[in-house]
């Protein structure tokens, strides 16, 4: 009952802001001091027109207006007009995030055991980590463009640098926090160092990286993103920027809206994963 | 040596405890935890220490399983002096914490030791099967420790420690956390698997209920600074009911007697 009515409020507010957004500027005329220039349709397009752009930009329907699927190379034709169509950008896209994830991750977990582990490292390398964590990534991007170029590789090292910092920092908590008594009882039942580190250390600290996945995740799109913006041939930043540039409301919705709903499918993808990996921990338990 | 029994003397002695002593500093305070303490365990034998919280018995046994550093004294197992950060292979630790590894499951957690050594997967699968079923865990080869209750974990870890058959058992009061019913089950649960392999044992509790059921001897130790207070030997026959023992006279005899001493070290701590 309750779950019914909450997804009646989340329908009736969706409904309500969108349709807002599709009339409310139609209102201006009337009672100018009640609509907020925002809802101009030059800035913020409406939803009708987002919803026609996205047809035409995703080539489901063609120059002519008519739907494309059915027509013989029709969508091929249309797909082929353009370099960067929203099929093609999501791809470059979405495929910078990933290895973006996947590098920032793995170079995160290892740095932050070795430092984690290793007081005479961390003692060492403290000033210089608190020094770099306190730049905003997101200022490097720029740079990183000037030193490797407007291509893929630019977008996978932005993504690289703001994940591997704050997967560094978990897992470097982790890696300090892993139980005395878990170390203690792996030794006394026979394990070497390396056993101990690979069977206890590692695995203790795997929780706390998985913890920070998601967010990486998410990092890892804005730091693409950001990177698109700044100077690429394909991408979604890259489409925004375009769109930006011919004053097309709709089409920049368009491209925000794809990435939302990248947004939201990575993150539920990690999730999922998330959970399963850490199907051990008592939340994740049935009692038996 | 006083507290060995003369009949003992041609048993082969597995620890031997010679003038051990701890101190460490807490709040700027030097404290003495053990102070001289000496005693040996033969073979086969299974001891109780028993004493006041805080009188250094689990300081004791932990020095013996190398994990602390003694001030003063030695410790030999098996005739070779113990050093620190070293753990000796055939010498088996039971927490009082759980320490189960929560990202394995029972079996995994069961055949840990077998891992480490290299032992093949077959011949594992089928010492872990053995051990589960031994601790009575069925059924519950593939759960994760999180999903146990308080007694099943410690059964796990039990048999984490016993899959490896050591010789000689180190238990730092590992029913301490558990409740009464739980407690008496373990005990039995103990017992049996105690007399099939007969194991030496040096078991740390402050029950002297757990100490009378399980022991061969009980060494009493005094309020900080820990020392040997008495040596009692325990000969109820073997094997032991848990239970029924508690209700024989021979039990009420020998508890009262320990009782009185135990009694006045929990006064002296309590005025500390």
């Amino acid at each position: 009952m309750r779950r019914l009515s909450t997804l009646l409020w989340q329908i009736a507010i969706g409904l309500g802001a969108l349709a807002v957004w599709e009339w409310g500027w139609a209102l201006e005329k009337h009672v100018p001091w009640l609509v907020p220039d925002l809802l101009d349709p030059y800035f913020v397009s409406k939803p009708s027109a987002i919803f026609q752009q996205f047809l035409s930009m995703s080539c489901l329907v063609g120059r002519d207006g008519n739907w494309t699927f059915g027509v013989e190379g029709a969508f091929a034709k249309c797909m082929g007009r353009s370099e960067n169509n929203l099929w093609i950008a999501t791809y470059f896209t979405l495929k910078n995030t990933l290895w973006g994830f996947a590098t920032g991750v793995s170079s995160g977990f290892v740095l932050g055991l070795l430092l984690g582990r290793s007081d005479r490292l961390s003692e060492i390398f403290y000033p210089y980590i608190t020094a770099f964590n306190s730049i905003p990534r997101i200022a490097l991007a720029p740079i990183i463009i000037l030193a490797f170029g407007i291509g893929d590789a630019s977008k996978v090292v932005t993504a690289w640098l703001v994940v591997v910092f704050l997967v560094f920092f978990n897992t470097f908590e982790g890696a300090r926090s892993v139980d005395r008594d878990h170390i203690n009882a792996s030794r006394l039942l026979g394990a070497s160092e390396w056993q101990v580190t690979r069977t206890v250390i590692v695995p203790s600290t795997m929780a706390w990286l998985f913890a920070s996945l998601s967010p990486a995740i998410s990092f890892s799109l804005i730091g693409v993103i950001v990177g698109e913006f700044i100077g690429a041939e394909h991408g979604i930043g890259r489409m925004i920027i375009e769109a930006e540039a011919r004053g097309e409301a709709a089409g920049m919705m368009v491209a925000v809206f794809v990435l939302m709903i990248a947004g939201v499918i990575l993150s539920a993808l990690v999730r999922r994963l998330q959970a399963y990996l850490l199907r051990w921990r008592p939340s994740q338990q049935l009692a038996g | 040596m006083p507290s060995t029994p003369p009949e003992a003397v041609a048993a082969r002695c597995r620890i031997e405890i010679d003038r051990l002593s701890k101190e460490f500093l807490a709040n700027g305070r030097d404290v003495v935890a053990v102070d001289n303490a000496s005693f040996r365990i033969n073979d086969g034998e299974f001891v109780a220490l028993l004493g006041p919280s805080g009188c250094g018995k689990s300081t004791i046994l932990n020095m013996v399983a190398t994990l602390i550093a003694p001030s003063g004294g030695s410790i030999r197992v098996d005739g070779e002096v113990v050093a620190y950060g070293n753990p000796i292979r055939h010498v088996g630790y039971v927490f009082q914490k759980d320490t189960l590894f929560p990202w394995r499951t029972v079996e995994d957690n069961i055949g840990y030791s077998l891992e480490l050594a290299g032992v093949a997967a077959a011949e594992r699968r089928k010492r872990v099967a053995e051990a589960i079923h031994q601790a009575g865990l069925d059924g519950f080869a593939r759960f994760y420790p999180a999903a146990l209750s308080g007694g099943m974990r410690q059964r796990v870890s039990l048999m984490r420690t016993l899959i490896a058959n050591p010789e000689i058992l180190l238990m730092d009061e590992p029913f301490g956390a558990l409740d009464t019913h739980t407690k008496l089950d373990m005990h039995s649960v103990l017992l049996g698997l105690w007399e099939r392999q007969r194991q030496t044992v040096l078991f740390v509790t402050h029950d002297l209920g757990e100490a009378l059921t399980l022991a061969d001897r009980i060494i009493l130790m005094s309020a900080r600074p820990g020392r040997v207070k008495a040596d009692f030997k325990v000969d109820f026959p073997r094997p032991r009911d848990a239970v029924a023992l508690r209700e024989t006279r021979q039990y009420a005899e020998l508890f009262s007697r320990v009782w009185h001493s135990l009694g006045e070290e929990f006064a002296k701590s309590r005025s500390q």
